[in-house]
């Protein structure tokens, strides 16, 4: 097969001196750069910086509730904070980074040189950054989104009925119209992860060769096409509402609030697994190869993760238990979310036989992957019970939930993504993070998530709803609360950790050679960090683990494995 | 496509893969496949509020005119195909005829939906705010109308590119991108049309 080099080009010029253009500056080349790798870190870093941003809206919310009868913030800005959070941490922080790692490494896993459509990657990020801002933009003339993240009407139509004002200032536009950007970004995202995965493999990795994170990054990109467009609908039917004076949410003039419930959570539930199916992903990458062995079940790993996508569409109403919906419904609602709960197991006992036996190796990316496994249980776990629809009737919009969400979104996305950057950081630069100080940052957030989440089960059940202002003295709720506030700031010490190690690493790491883990997949069968081009020669693919082939011919897995 | 992404697709030929249909193909199917997702979207909120509403003032006047408007933009999809296959064999002439014809049965459509409007505006008094029909009637037909506009103004700018010469029998994916808008937007309004001329017509 005939080489060609596709290398940086240096210009020539007959003069010898040429002024540098904008483009060939250092942050020039940052803004105009159209490759997967440098906005796959833009993403990333993006993310982060609107985790930092949300977490400081998280630690408000603890300072407020830390002590009953609190009065650190007013009632109307801690609405404010509350919606800004959720809708950071969702919009902003997980779909980027998840975004972040998948424009990053699948392309490098898949054996291409780039994404499908460059240019519209490019796109993409800044629409979502021009997004960010205009969200977080709104607390400067202090009309943040306050409707919760899910901006129930009719609390976020202008009037609700009788000239009653529920949302007269332009808080709720602030979210409709960020979302919306943000959607559009999303979808551009996702075009080009799917046509990149279906059309860019390197020559023999058949669909059922490709690394599970591709697999699941697939599957995400699916969910957001799918389900984006109800977000987008909902959005615009409200905005019309809002300041066209349609009715589609006001009960009164022959419209229904419940369609904003059907339209949101037909798009919200899809959500979540759009939230978690990557971080599973990035979890079957590092499982096996702290393990050394081969990721076991892959064919059921992937295929659960399809099964869960297509069964994420018929489960939205579970959210929607207490507003009276017709018995039948609840039913069907009730048994297809606990379907879902098989191929999520399937995946963990997945794992877990992939661990079984291996001679693990406890680096930090193999600590988060396990603590990942552990929290995602319990989050798996009472979401489970959640489904259960007369449990659902006492706890729902409790505490109790709070807790759900946050051990499947912090326990398990969250986790899964520090695991990731500390795989992947030597891919990035080159160079290795501080292992010591990483395990101390896992074993810091775990004790801190556990503290701050696992108290919540106790307050929902004990009734205390979720997003109230704050709470009299004699309910019982006060250690508890205490308890939750303390593991906050423990977690914002993990946080504060784990920057000091990042910038450490990126200044004085040890250089980590190009395959420091001694990994499976193409991503590591180039430099660390990789050429423009990402490979000299296309890589040509015999099984499900190309790199281990070639640095263990005599064990390649294509002398021995029978797949297809 | 880059040229990245050219020597890619000449290593998998070369390794006897398959590669069928371009990238920008499999791009415009899936995005339009999210497109229509918002339509469904939309027309699952018109009848969940017509059910919701017992089909009470679920009806228009009786009128030629949106019959007529169907008719023409059903029989502008001809004329994108001609576009569309012609410029596939090398025929800008077809191309030219085929785009001007699209684009005038386009606007036409538009017209007649502008004149049904003003009709229902100014006549009937039926507005946006005027009643929950009104909300959903004009929330629907217009998002297709937007999407005509948008897919009208994709087709000008195609045309005025292929009477700069700018399209080959080999290379022409603008072309194609937007005859499978246009006919996206065309089956669109065959569920819109039924949904909302049709159905109250049997009822």
């Amino acid at each position: 097969m005939a080489t060609r080099t596709i290398g940086e080009h240096t210009t020539v010029t007959t003069t010898g001196v040429r002024r540098k253009r904008f483009s060939e500056s250092y942050i020039g080349e940052w803004i105009t750069t159209t490759d997967h790798k440098q906005l796959g870190l833009m993403y990333l870093i993006t993310g982060f910086f609107f985790f930092v941003v949300g977490g400081m809206e998280a630690l408000l919310i603890r300072t407020q509730l830390a002590l009953p009868d609190g009065k650190v913030l007013s009632p109307q800005v801690y609405n404010q904070i509350f919606t800004m959070h959720g809708t950071t941490m969702i919009f902003l922080f997980v779909i980027p980074v998840l975004s972040g790692f998948g424009n990053y490494v699948v392309p490098l896993m898949l054996g291409a040189r780039d994404m499908a459509y460059p240019r519209m990657n490019a796109f993409g990020f800044w629409l979502l950054l021009l997004g960010g801002i205009f969200m977080q933009s709104s607390f400067l003339i202090g009309q943040a989104p306050n409707g919760g993240w899910f901006m129930y009407a009719p609390l976020s139509e202008l009037v609700a009925g009788h000239a009653f004002e529920a949302t007269p200032h332009m808080n709720a536009d602030f979210w409709l119209l960020g979302t919306t950007l943000l959607g559009i970004s999303s979808i551009t995202g996702s075009l080009n992860f799917v046509v990149t995965i279906f059309k860019l493999r390197a020559p023999g990795m058949s669909i059922n060769r490709m690394p599970l994170f591709s697999w699941m990054i697939l599957v995400m990109s699916f969910l957001l096409l799918f389900a984006l467009p109800s977000l987008t609908v909902a959005s615009v039917l409200l905005l019309l509402d809002r300041h066209m004076g349609s009715h589609f949410y006001q009960y009164g003039n022959g419209g229904d609030p419940l369609l904003w419930q059907h339209l949101f959570w037909s798009f919200g539930h899809p959500e979540v697994y759009i939230l978690i199916l990557p971080a599973f992903g990035i979890i079957s990458e590092i499982l096996p190869v702290f393990s050394r062995k081969p990721i076991f079940g892959y064919t059921f790993i992937a295929w659960s993760g399809v099964a869960i996508g297509f069964l994420s569409f018929t489960v939205w109403a579970h959210h929607m238990f207490a507003v009276g919906l017709p018995s039948i419904a609840q039913a069907f609602f009730a048994t297809s979310t606990t379907l879902i709960a098989i191929p999520t197991a399937v995946k963990i006992f997945n794992w877990l036989a992939t661990i079984f036996q291996g001679k693990i190796r406890l680096y930090t990316p193999m600590l988060f992957a396990l603590g990942f496994i552990a929290m995602f249980l319990i989050g798996g776990l009472n979401g489970a019970a959640l489904a259960v629809v007369p449990f659902d009737y006492q706890i729902t919009d409790s505490y109790f939930v709070v807790a759900h969400i946050h051990y499947v979104l912090f326990g398990g996305t969250a986790l899964a993504v520090f695991a990731g950057i500390y795989y992947w950081f030597p891919k990035f630069t080159g160079k290795l993070m501080d292992d010591r100080l990483g395990k101390w940052h896992f074993w810091v957030t775990f004790l801190g998530l556990n503290l701050t989440f696992f108290p919540m089960h106790i307050m929902g059940i004990l009734g205390m709803p979720r997003r109230v202002y704050t709470y009299p003295a004699n309910l019982g709720w006060n250690d508890l609360n205490l308890m939750a506030s303390i593991g906050a700031l423990i977690i914002g010490v993990g946080v504060i950790m784990f920057m000091i190690n990042f910038i450490k690493s990126l200044k004085y790491g040890q250089p980590s050679g190009d395959d420091p883990w001694d990994a499976f997949t193409l991503e590591w069968d180039t430099t660390s960090p990789p050429k423009k081009y990402n490979f000299l020669e296309i890589p040509v693919v015999r099984s499900r683990r190309p790199f281990y082939d070639k640095k263990y011919p005599e064990h390649a897995d294509w002398k021995s494995v029978v797949e297809h | 496509m880059s040229t990245a992404h050219g020597e890619q697709v000449r290593i998998l030929e070369e390794h006897g893969q398959e590669t069928g249909r371009g990238l920008n193909w499999w791009g415009m199917v899936f995005f339009i496949a999210s497109e229509a997702l918002i339509f469904a979207n939309l027309i699952a909120a018109f009848l969940y509020l017509e059910i919701r509403n017992g089909g009470v003032g679920w009806e228009l006047p009786v009128s030629w005119i949106p019959f007529f408007a169907t008719a023409l933009l059903l029989s502008s999809s001809g004329f994108v195909h001609m576009a569309g296959s012609g410029i596939r064999k090398g025929n800008r002439r077809n191309l030219i005829i085929g785009l001007t014809g699209t684009i005038i049965l386009g606007a036409i459509f538009l017209g007649c939906q502008a004149y049904e409007y003003t009709n229902l505006i100014v006549n009937e008094h039926t507005t946006i705010s005027s009643s929950i029909f009104g909300s959903a009637f004009f929330t629907l037909t217009g998002f297709h109308g937007l999407h005509v506009t948008i897919g009208a103004i994709f087709l000008l700018v195609v045309l005025v590119r292929s009477l700069r010469g700018h399209f080959t029998k080999e290379n022409h994916f603008a072309v194609e991108a937007a005859e499978m808008y246009w006919h996206f937007v065309d089956v669109v309004w065959v569920f819109v049309f039924t949904l909302v001329y049709l159905v109250p017509l049997f009822r």
